[in-house]
């Protein structure tokens, strides 16, 4: 029955061809511009390491001026960072599983060949546990462990374009590389590697390319990292090096991972024993209010899906609405037209089940071929609003991934049933007599 | 006249024409959300920012050479390249800048008046070498400009700052000083920290490095200073008009010959500004791009509906033209017929285009921002119901035509 339906309702729409051809395109239309912006969407608002997001934390601790909060317009949340001195204390601390401090900086690398200049490289100052905490895929090598944190050793991981640049792809662990005034030795190479959100690192842009290179963070008393990211104080930042390391400000970013609730409970009691310590010292002068954040309670507090993106998921959506009462309309003039021959089809023994399953049908046939022509045409318009909202040299941001891909067709699918189910119920309710009068 | 057979007509084939009704209304509220929120970025975009933009060079210069540890090169090496740059040609004026204007990145400090009570508020800085004020393009409505020995060092042991001298932008003085005496007066850092600046001047605009952060965005202070920062040195190069492009292409050889231990990168300001506004100019493109998509849909509805409406009624117009109707009447008909659907569709559109603007207002409202899109403009909707009344009457205007050459010969057809 269903293959005789779909016989019907194609031989129907190959009788008015254009007719048929406008009603896809419409259709394809709303679900191009849906399937485009639900994607940008889903590529920001989306989980981005989902087989770990609950067991990482983003630790803060509360070391702000007592007089003052640090955001006055939520006074009651911590400052994002951590300074070096607590930052430090806290990798003492046995209870996480995996955990470290970090930050990000510019390096001078100064390539092995004659005719390539120095450059600047964005480098993440880091411990080897970095690799492990977030599932950092290899190309070549590992990172580093704990005898190479503790050193410092000279070690240093490359992302795959920074190898590519400075050794042509090769396997190049092992290989000494000049970085400042030191020479480092490779010990991995990254796969191609781009979180959405670059969740680790929200403080600096969520969608921003990771970094060239990774280092070691001990070296960086020794050679005298800054940081290049964003960095919030509230004191006096001293005169020089060392006061700054042991200032107020907060520039260290710190990751633990805590496996179950009862770790967790263990590393929340230990950091606001070090807080407590830490008072009777004269400093943390708030109340207590040392957070861990997971993945996703991260991504809230700090809003990284861009206000636009949540606009142009209304808007687009709205737009399908649009497409979608636009096929309703067509699809009634349509069916209306062929008035008479459902009346002889009725008085010939057709039931108004048929009928009605028939033009439903038909419908979803449409709603069908919109929504495979609106995936194709998806594609080159999330290109579109890739490089329009981006500069040219970034790469580019926005996937369209297999449940976004499935939501398209689905959205098609509903569309053309809500459409097609007030035109259907109509004509199936032709009585079969009037027009057989009128002839 | 034909009102009421118009009329009746409609509610026979209520069904039809409630859903263009809906249409129209849901594009007219669309339509006009979008509009509001291009003309505001847009706005945004193009506002004063005090700077002479079509004609500012930012060169960021990041020496890896051992030479700059020593602090007499560091400074010599800059006092070189500013003399160099200014002698350029086509090129009016060049300063070091600590952070470029515009960019999205920069440095901020708390500052409150000295006698007064309360909090510090944000006051993002740029420190300068000389030149700052011809070079930016900036103002100088009152006070002076920073004397040749004010550009030294001023930090203490501490890492306070005392009694620097600052520049402000009218904006920053005004919050800072709502009488208007902001001159010779003290600026502190106020709770503990002891550091201070003495305003001694204003200038009218000037933006800081980010313009998307409404509150602040013209809260901006010079001050003099002494390069500090060994890894990274800016210059802002202002050139002769349209000489900008000329300038730019032999800059990077001038510097590298000049001391080839550093890298240096050259872009205008205006790179920088269209950086950053990325995100805005690409949301403007966009919305322009579903604005046109979806009036067009909108407008193949209506004509698809009138199409129908006048096949269906072939028998009807070829009785009405037997009995005298002329073509003008038969015209009058269906476009009559279109200006009350649409018209009853942009009434329904207010409703819900002011429906979806608070939707959206309160989707985008953060805690200390202004939300995305603002409220709606009157005469913006009034605009949007134009449009859309007029490609509602352009879209009916075929099919309606159509109506007019149905031959009253038709009438005496049987089907």
């Amino acid at each position: 029955m269903l293959a005789y339906h779909l016989r019907i309702a194609a031989k129907s729409l190959r009788r008015t061809p254009i007719l048929s051809a406008l009603l896809v395109a419409g259709i394809a239309l709303g679900i191009a511009v849906s399937t485009a912006f639900v994607a940008a969407y889903h590529t920001m608002a989306k989980d981005p390491i989902p087989q770990k997001s609950k067991r990482l934390f983003w630790v803060t601790l509360d070391a702000w001026d007592p007089k003052r909060p640090y955001n006055d317009d939520q006074p009651k949340d911590p400052p994002e960072q951590l300074t070096y001195r607590d930052a430090m204390a806290l990798m003492n601390s046995p209870v996480p599983t995996h955990k470290t401090a970090m930050f990000k900086t510019r390096l001078t690398v100064f390539p092995n060949s004659r005719d390539q200049r120095p450059f600047r490289a964005r480098t993440r100052v880091t411990y080897g546990d970095f690799f492990t905490l977030f599932d950092v895929p290899f190309q070549y090598g590992a990172g580093w462990g704990k005898e190479a944190d503790a050193g410092p050793q000279a070690v240093v991981v490359l992302d795959h374009g920074t190898n590519e640049k400075l050794f042509g792809g090769r396997n190049s662990v092992g290989q000494p590389v000049r970085i400042e005034d030191r020479v480092f030795t490779v010990s991995g190479v990254l796969a191609p590697w781009f979180p959405k959100p670059t969740f680790f690192d929200v403080m600096n842009g969520a969608f921003e390319e990771p970094e060239e290179i990774y280092v070691p963070f001990r070296w960086t008393p020794i050679m005298k990292f800054q940081t290049a990211g964003n960095s919030n104080g509230w004191t006096s930042w001293g005169n020089g090096y060392e006061d700054m390391l042991a200032s107020e400000g907060t520039w260290i970013q710190y990751w633990a991972q805590l496996d179950d609730a009862r770790q967790k409970e263990a590393y929340q009691s230990w950091i606001d024993g070090y807080a407590r310590e830490q008072k009777k010292q004269g400093r943390f002068g708030r109340p207590l209010n040392n957070r861990l954040f997971d993945v996703q309670q991260l991504l809230d507090w700090e809003q990284v899906v861009p206000r636009s993106s949540k606009t142009m998921l209304v808007i687009s959506l709205l737009f399908l609405v649009v497409s979608a009462v636009n096929l309703i309309g067509i699809l009634l003039g349509k069916f209306l037209a062929r008035s008479p021959e459902v009346g002889v089809r009725r008085a010939l023994g057709a039931s108004r089940r048929h009928v009605f399953l028939q033009h439903l049908l038909e419908c979803e046939l449409v709603a069908l071929l919109g929504g495979v022509v609106g995936l194709v045409a998806s594609v080159p318009l999330l290109h579109g609003i890739d490089r329009l909202a981006r500069s040219a040299d970034d790469p580019a941001l926005y996937q369209l991934e297999l449940p976004v891909l499935g939501a398209g067709i689905l959205l098609a699918l509903v569309a053309g049933l809500i459409a097609g189910l007030y035109p259907a119920w109509r004509i199936c309710r032709i009585p079969p007599a009037s027009h057989l009068k009128a002839q | 006249m034909e009102f009421g057979p118009v009329f009746r007509a409609l509610v026979h084939n209520r069904a039809r024409f409630l859903l263009i009704t809906l249409e129209v209304a849901l594009t007219l509220a669309i339509v006009a959300n979008c509009v509001t929120m291009v003309l505001d970025l847009r706005g945004k975009f193009l506002r004063e920012s005090g700077f002479d933009e079509t004609n500012l060079v930012v060169a960021s210069l990041e020496p890896f050479s051992a030479a700059y540890d020593d602090e007499n090169y560091l400074h010599a090496a800059r006092a070189r390249d500013l003399d160099r740059l200014r002698a350029l040609p086509g090129v009016r004026d060049a300063t070091a800048i600590s952070a470029v204007p515009l960019s999205g990145g920069g440095s901020a400090t708390g500052r409150k008046a000295e006698s007064a009570k309360g909090d510090s508020i944000t006051a993002p800085y740029f420190e300068v070498s000389d030149h700052a004020i011809p070079t930016l393009g900036v103002k100088l409505v009152a006070g002076r400009d920073f004397r040749p020995d004010e550009f030294r060092d001023y930090v203490d042991a501490e890492g306070e700052v005392h009694d620097q001298p600052a520049i402000l932008s009218q904006a920053l003085a005004d919050k800072l000083f709502p009488k208007g005496d902001a001159l010779g007066k003290r600026i502190t850092s106020g709770g503990d920290a002891k550091s201070s600046n003495v305003v001694v001047g204003v200038v009218d605009t000037m933006f800081n490095s980010w313009p998307q952060v409404e509150r602040i965005s013209g809260h901006a202070m010079l001050l003099p200073s002494q390069p500090e920062d060994k890894r990274l040195i800016r210059y802002m190069i202002r050139t002769q008009p349209g000489a900008r492009k000329a300038v730019m292409a032999g800059l990077e050889d001038l510097l590298l010959k000049a001391d080839a231990g550093r890298i240096v990168k050259i872009r205008s300001l205006q790179e920088y500004k269209e950086n950053t506004y990325n995100g805005e100019r690409g949301l403007i493109k966009i919305l322009g791009g579903v604005v046109v998509l979806l009036v067009a849909v909108t407008a193949f509805g209506i004509v698809g509906l009138t199409s129908f409406s006048v096949s269906q009624r072939r028998r009807q117009i070829g009785t009405r033209r037997a009995l005298g109707a002329t073509r003008q009447d038969i015209l009058r008909y269906f476009l009559l017929e279109n200006w009350l659907v649409t018209g009853s569709g942009l009434a329904l559109g207010v409703f819900l285009a002011w429906a979806l603007n608070y939707g959206l207002v309160k989707m985008t409202t953060v805690v200390g921002a202004s939300a995305l899109i603002p409220k709606l403009d009157w005469r913006l909707l009034a605009g949007g119901m134009l449009l859309l009344w007029g490609s509602g009457l352009l879209a009916a205007l075929a099919p309606a035509l159509r109506a007019t050459r149905v031959a009253p010969v038709v009438a005496t057809r049987t089907v």
